[in-house]
């Protein structure tokens, strides 16, 4: 059956794009967790190549334009430079597990504290209000230096950024929630050389940051009961070390990765290592090294006053210890695990010295 | 310098394949952190892990710029703006100091800058910005499980292959978005940190709109299309000499546009999940607007030389836009969307595509008026544009 058409006013159309397409009958599925990032790694749109060559910013899988401009101005086009195998899983809990520092946090169970205490709590708040957010910044400038073919990667790095943020902003709400306010400033993350800052390649950043910085913390956060004077304090560390669980892994299976597909590079990591190691040790974004306004601050609150504080700082070297040892383990998941057998690293030599 | 132990000497005889028993960092002073953080008591007696007999020395106690601040949670719980009391309130209009100092807190004197290009309020401050932030936690959402992908039913060919072409821009365009704020935001110094705390929920809220789109574009038989022209993102990259333009680019233009695209197809979705998607990037989009006016209207409120440059900028990037207007791509997969196939969108797509621009022209126009940005008459405007800043909008 024919029918006239009135095709005034019609306007016409071109339709020549729909011919450029990507790989076509893409049919991605559910799986128990949602349709995750995962879920849409098939054919060739979950094909990562090992260099990229996208300097125009398409999504990856996407018809190219040839005459589209070169905008990327990407730093870093080689997978094994960022890439790592979780990066969808860690991307999905992130976003499963945000939380509100405003809401979340049970902030009326804080009530006035000693004052020496106050001042040891409000001191490491400024501490980490001053030095969460380097964890902002530096991961979202590679993150804008990164080719968007290893946007799985770039997406955890984003939930970082996200969650240092609230990371900052919690303790500062803790340093101005009980009669206290911001103390002094540590200039722990200052921009000098051998700094997270200043790294100019993304696995020595990674080492800084990840595995020697976010390391030490996410071990103190995880001894956060021991450090908590309320349930206020106590929901904060366990919040925070949950969102510091996922950054440590980030470098822990990038430099898993980076291993396995670039063992050239060893040698040059295990250096980083050294350096990361010092860093632990000396107390460089260690806020559990001894002495000085943060490990001070720790032994009061740890030992539950300035007159208990040697007995905070026992606490505190039993804390180290345990940094020590979380470290090892994920140097040793991270495959670099060969420099506590042949005595390059003195981590664990310190460590039985203090055990 | 200390020795590795016996022990490990052995072991280093028998296999050191990748890694050389090297003097670590913790002995070795010529490769040992920096040392800024710990006083100088500790400095050189970091490097065991035994306990220290000597006490505290405490020198840190009772410096502080302001004590005694007692801010309570309200109804909407402890909010970052609620902060804003005494001292950690005062927002100074410059911000020389180049380390991590919070605002407020005792500065530490002879720190290294970290090196931020961004140092005065006038080039990014939002009244709002506070309250965006916790507004972007409050109203979060996850594209895997929130977005109900059972709804995705199979459609007409043409159908889906314009659905796809629509969500490749539209992932482009987040894409966009992440690189310009990630790459802006590390710049801005931290004396403004409420700007700094929202500008990371915008550039998270970009990843979840450059993931979303794309597994809608995966789920439903099609695929990826092809990639956008590109001259309006071109335009948002290079703009890198100051933010404030960078905004105006990144929202006044692009986020304009973006949401009332988002606004059309919320209105011509296909299923559930499409409409979750649309509405709630709009909803996310919408706190990006709210900053990017907020932000220009307190730039040009303190600048008198801000409404001239934005008034320029905007101009080239008229010309601009008209660039990737010209591509038939997104307009014609609009049209097909809004006619609900080819057939549909010579006619009614293409009239609802005309009607759309229509809406987003003035839209934006009617921003720049009320930030006092002079703007070309719509007749003296590049063609399509000319056309739509003069059309009449349906209410
Ligand atoms: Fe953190
Ligand atoms: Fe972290």
């Amino acid at each position: 059956m024919s029918e006239a058409v009135d095709t005034s006013g019609e306007h016409e159309l071109d339709l020549s794009w729909m011919d450029q397409k990507g790989p076509w009958d893409t049919k991605a599925e559910e799986s128990r967790y949602g349709l995750t990032l995962a879920d849409i790694q098939i054919g060739e749109y979950g094909e990562t190549p090992d260099v990229s060559d996208n300097l125009t910013g398409r999504p990856r899988g996407s018809a190219p334009r040839p005459g589209s401009y070169r905008i990327g101005n990407y730093a870093v086009r080689t997978k094994n430079e960022i890439w790592l195998d979780n990066a969808s899983f860690l991307y999905e809990e992130a976003l499963q597990r945000q939380w509100s520092s405003a809401t979340d946090v049970p902030w009326h169970t804080i009530e006035p504290l000693p004052d020496d205490i106050e001042q040891a709590e409000c001191q490491l708040a400024t501490f980490f209000t001053e030095v969460e957010f380097v964890a902002g910044d530096v991961p979202a400038r590679w993150v804008s230096e990164t080719t968007p073919d290893f946007f799985e990667a770039r997406q955890v790095l984003l939930a970082q950024v996200m969650d240092e943020s609230r990371h900052m902003d919690v303790f500062r709400k803790r340093a101005m929630a009980n009669g206290g306010g911001l103390m002094q400033a540590t200039g722990a993350t200052s921009g000098f050389v051998g700094s997270i800052d200043l790294s100019r390649d993304f696995t020595e950043m990674s080492s800084r940051l990840h595995l020697s910085g976010e390391g030490a913390v996410l071990t103190m956060f995880r001894m956060g009961e021991l450090m908590a004077q309320n349930e206020a304090e106590k929901a904060m560390y366990r919040l925070c070390a949950q969102d510091e669980a996922r950054h440590v892994a980030f470098g822990v299976m990038h430099m898993r990765y980076m291993s396995a597909a670039a063992p050239e590079r060893r040698e040059e990591i295990h250096c980083y290592l050294d350096e990361a190691e010092g860093q632990i040790v000396s107390g460089v974004g260690n806020p559990a090294a001894r002495g000085g306004p943060v490990g001070e601050s720790l032994a009061i609150l740890l030992g539950g006053g300035k007159d208990k504080f040697d007995e905070g700082m026992n606490m505190l070297t039993a804390i180290r210890r345990r940094q020590f040892r979380e470290y090892k383990k994920r140097i040793v998941s991270a495959g670099f695990g060969e420099r506590f057998e042949n005595g390059r690293s003195r981590l664990m030599e310190m460590f039985e010295e203090a055990a | 310098m200390a020795k590795s132990s016996k022990a490990s000497k052995a072991k280093t005889a028998k296999k050191a394949p990748a890694a050389s028993a090297k003097p670590s960092a913790a002995s070795d002073p010529a490769i040992a952190a920096t040392p800024t953080l710990v006083s100088s008591q500790a400095q050189g007696k970091a490097d065991s892990g035994q306990p220290e007999k000597q006490g505290p020395v405490l020198d840190w106690m009772n410096k502080t710029r302001q004590w005694g601040v007692r801010v309570k949670p309200g109804k909407a719980g402890l909010r970052l703006g609620d902060l804003n009391v005494g001292i950690y309130g005062e927002i100074p209009m410059q911000w020389s100091d180049q380390s991590r100092n919070p605002r407020g807190a005792v500065p530490r004197k002879g720190m290294p800058p970290v090196g931020y290009a961004v140092r005065e309020k006038v080039g990014m401050w939002a009244d709002s910005a506070a309250d965006l932030y916790e507004e972007a936690i409050q109203r979060r959402w996850a594209p895997a499980t929130d977005v109900p992908w059972n709804t995705v039913e199979k459609l007409p060919s043409d159908i889906e292959r314009a659905i796809c072409q629509v969500c490749t821009e539209l992932s482009q365009f987040a894409n966009v978005e992440i690189e310009t704020i990630a790459g802006w935001q590390h710049q801005m110094v931290y004396g403004y940190h409420e700007v700094k705390q929202y500008l990371a929920t915008a550039s998270f809220d970009a990843a979840r709109h450059y993931e979303c789109f794309r597994k809608r574009a995966l789920v439903n038989g099609g695929g990826l299309g092809v990639e956008g022209p590109g001259q309006v993102n071109r335009m948002i990259l290079e703009s890198s000499g100051g933010w404030s333009a960078t905004v105006a680019y990144l929202v006044l233009v692009r986020a304009v546009f973006t949401m009332t695209i988002l606004k059309y197809l919320a209105r011509h979705a296909y299923n559930d999940a499409e409409r979750f998607i649309y509405e709630h990037v709009l909803q996310d989009k919408a706190r990006l607007l709210t900053y990017g006016l907020d932000h220009l209207h307190f730039a040009v409120a303190h600048d008198d030389e801000q409404p001239a440059v934005l008034a320029t900028v905007l101009a080239i990037g008229d010309r601009v836009l008209t660039r990737d207007l010209r591509d038939p791509a997104l307009r014609e997969a609009l049209a097909i969307i809004f006619g609900r196939g080819i057939r549909g969108a010579r006619r009614q797509g293409m009239e609802m595509y005309e009607e759309m621009m229509a809406d987003f022209m003035q839209t934006h126009l009617g921003y720049c008026r009320w930030l006092g940005i002079a703007r070309a008459p719509a007749e003296a405007m590049p063609p399509p544009l000319n056309r739509h800043a003069g059309a009449s909008v349906a209410a």
